[in-house]
């Protein structure tokens, strides 16, 4: 199953199982989305439970912030990350807050699904990796699955969370197939587990979303060099499972995190701080990050190919990491 | 003006030196062209001179020490001056380098090894990971100082785990774990079963250098091979005149005779007797000599200790219950342990000359052929003789070639005269 087809699963279940739940976004009704994730539930749920908004992101995330408080499960689908701009205010200055400033009696089970990434020449402001922006938000939960499994069991837990969740798709990711749990078990995947989803022991790399595709094919590249990497996949971003990235760093004494956003104050940032402090006796060099060029992102082909935290650069910053500690010729 | 005054290079592999005396004491004026100190490095003793005029102010590296190439030695300026606290602040933390005992002093205190030399260790780059590793190992970083395999010489973990013999284990690909520079091959540290009849006593610089380069050449253990052809003429008339006279209390064979006469050639010559361990060189007061027998499937080598002390008689019974033992699986562990010196016999395979391999951590081992009928030449005269032809491999790092022949020669003149092994 793809993980587009994983989402509209648990998407489907969701809204069969709880009369509460409903969908809301820009032409996710008769068009079925503009990354096709919702098609077939406007006709079977109807327009009522699959609602279609005008172009208006700070309009309907607020209507969804209301619903929400008033008892509702709103699944607002913002057509791709960089749209969310305009609905900042809702997000980070009411849906985070409300459950604090109220004390706690009206909290917001809201779920904003919306995908990043970059690829496909969309230009500077429509490529960007946003998340370390909410992961630095309390209040806010933070999740981007990498594979059909979790975004299915992720999904099913944002929409069950009493908080506002961020559930961050990939552009690229949605084409992914992958096993998903069987039909009529229910399962739900939980926020704040990172998974290892490669066993290493001389390299850790922490990635999240499509990343962590990029990750696994580089740990099979190094498999040439005798050198074992260990990929950790961190699923959810706020709540950090840095547990698992610190027991993983004191085997493996070296540590990457790539991302596909920018790196300075990205989320290998924050990694990387927490892994000094907790791994500092047991590092063999400084904790690497990889991020895409500091740079809007350009329009020509090979320009934003350069511009992409690729594999190939991925590869060679672990393989600096790995010169710097004897294990590879540089 | 105070000026630090630094190890100098004074030969081309030299990479750090040891102060074999300051010529000029602390406080004492010097001119240029005045020797200071006399420094020995890899290779000889240097004569390290002024290049100016001044006075010695303070010695940071005292005599005995050793400094690493261009680390501070000494603080010279004007008299009277005060040395500035960061010149004393760079001295090397006392680098305890102990003195080297001088041979025949009696048994000296075990020195620790210190791998210390004139880098502080704050002033050592390396991984925290590299710094716990050595720590929990205790290795002293300053070994590797600036020479680790990560940026600008940083040790990092793989350097550590080369040096605690860890790496192969773990199976890095060789072609990338390869180390930068040689790596000596290390040397087993004392076998706790000799290390109370045993002397430790620190390698001089000259041989160090020739146990580093001998082991690259042909490591781990650097051997090398004299031989020498013995008339068993008398030894074997003795040895009939011993048996008929013994009347069968004890059967006395060739290698017993062999045994005894290594055991006394080995005291005679401290400079072979000599095994090179981790610690430095381990002196044996006494010869315990392993002879190897045969078995179906290997080889296993009982220990005669003590042969040095034992008669022929003796060492003829401690042999023959030893060899039958062996054959029997009945030996006990601490009687094939603490050897210094082995003699293998081939002889009764017919084998007229061959060469052994060293049982580490002992110095030497012979290797021993038949005794054969041949013609020799004496007193002008082509006469038929028993010639036994042996084989002695020696460890380089411990002895020289010359050491080896002296030890050899030795050992013939007592099979040739064997009434010397009656002494």
């Amino acid at each position: 199953m793809t993980y587009r087809e994983a989402l509209r699963r648990a998407l489907d279940e969701e809204l069969a199982r709880d009369p509460n739940v409903f969908l809301m976004g820009e032409e996710i009704g008769r068009f079925e989305g503009s990354y096709k994730v919702t098609a077939g539930l406007w006709a079977k749920y109807g327009g009522k439970r699959v609602r279609e908004t005008p172009i208006s992101e700070e309009g309907f995330v607020g209507a969804g912030v209301g619903a929400a408080m008033i008892g509702l499960r709103p699944v607002v689908e913002i057509m791709t990350i960089n749209f969310i701009v305009p609905a900042m205010d809702m997000v980070v200055n009411h849906a985070a807050k409300v459950r604090s400033m109220f004390g706690g009696k009206v909290g917001v089970p809201m779920v904003i699904r919306t995908p990043g990434g970059a690829g496909a020449q969309l230009t500077a402001q429509h490529s960007q990796s946003l998340e370390a922006w909410f992961a630095h938000v309390p209040g806010l939960k933070v999740v981007a699955p990498s594979n059909p499994w979790d975004a299915y069991g992720m999904l099913k837990t944002a929409i069950r969370d009493d908080d506002p969740v961020l559930f961050v798709e990939n552009l690229v990711l949605y084409n992914l197939t992958g096993e998903v749990p069987e039909e009529g078990t229910d399962i739900t995947v939980p926020f704040g587990l990172a998974n290892v989803v490669r066993e290493g022991t001389d390299l850790t790399i922490i990635a999240h979303s499509y990343t962590v595709r990029r990750a696994l094919n580089i740990a099979d590249r190094f498999l040439q060099d005798g050198i074992s990497v260990e990929v950790i996949d961190l699923r959810s971003l706020r709540p950090l499972d840095i547990d698992t990235c610190i027991a993983s760093v004191k085997k493996t004494t070296r540590a990457l995190v790539a991302e596909e956003g920018w790196a300075t104050f990205g989320i290998g940032a924050e990694i990387a701080a927490r892994l000094h402090r907790a791994c500092f006796d047991e590092l063999d060099a400084p904790v690497e990050r990889v991020g895409g060029a500091e740079a809007p992102m350009p329009y020509a082909k090979n320009l934003e190919l350069a511009a992409l935290a690729q594999e190939d650069k991925i590869g060679a910053a672990a393989r600096r990491l790995l010169a710097d500690c004897g294990l590879v010729d540089a | 003006m105070a000026d630090e005054l630094v190890m100098p290079r004074l030969s081309d592999t030299m990479e750090r030196g040891t102060i074999a005396r300051w010529v000029v004491k602390e406080g004492d004026a010097f001119q240029n062209g005045d020797v200071l100190a006399e420094i020995e490095t890899d290779k000889a003793l240097m004569e390290l001179s002024a290049y100016d005029d001044g006075v010695l102010l303070k010695i940071l590296v005292p005599d005995g020490a050793e400094a690493e190439l261009g680390a501070p030695i000494a603080v010279t300026g004007e008299a009277g001056e005060e040395v500035p606290a960061e010149m004393l602040a760079a001295a090397p933390a006392a680098a305890p380098t102990e003195a080297a005992t001088p041979a025949g002093d009696g048994p000296a205190a075990a020195a620790a090894v210190s791998a210390a030399n004139a880098t502080a260790a704050s002033e050592v780059r390396a991984s925290p990971i590299a710094r716990k590793l050595a720590s929990e190992n205790g290795i002293d970083l300053r070994v590797l100082a600036g020479k680790g395999s990560g940026p600008e010489g940083r040790i990092v973990k793989i350097d550590v785990e080369k040096l605690i013999g860890k790496v192969g284990a773990e199976g890095i690909a060789p072609q990338t774990a390869a180390p930068k520079g040689p790596t000596p091959a290390p040397a087993k540290p004392v076998p706790a079963a000799l290390a109370d009849e045993t002397r430790i006593e620190k390698p001089s610089s000259m041989l160090k250098a020739i146990a580093q380069r001998m082991g690259e050449s042909n490591g781990p253990i650097p051997h090398f091979y004299v031989e020498s052809q013995i008339d068993m003429e008398k030894a074997l008339e003795l040895r009939k005149d011993l048996n008929t006279a013994l009347e069968g209390e004890v059967k006395i064979s060739v290698t017993d005779m062999i045994i005894r006469a290594s055991a006394l050639a080995l005291l005679e010559h401290p400079e072979v007797h000599r095994s090179w361990v981790a610690e430095g060189l381990a002196y044996h007061s006494h010869a315990n000599v392993g002879v190897a027998v045969a078995l179906d499937e290997g080889l296993i080598v009982p220990v005669i200790r003590h042969a040095d002390d034992k008669s022929l008689v003796d060492i003829a019974k401690a042999s023959q219950d030893l060899a039958e033992r062996a054959r029997a699986g009945r030996l006990l562990q601490d009687e094939i342990e603490g050897g210094t010196f082995t003699v293998s016999n081939l002889g009764m395979f017919g084998v007229t000359r061959f060469m052994a391999i060293i049982n580490p951590p002992e110095p030497a081992i012979l290797a021993v052929g038949a005794t054969v009928d041949t013609p020799v030449v004496r007193d002008g005269e082509v006469v038929v003789r028993p010639i036994m032809t042996v084989t002695l491999s020696c460890d380089h790092r411990a002895t020289s070639g010359a050491g080896g022949a002296a030890l050899l020669q030795s050992f013939k003149k007592r099979l040739e005269q064997p009434v010397l092994l009656l002494a």
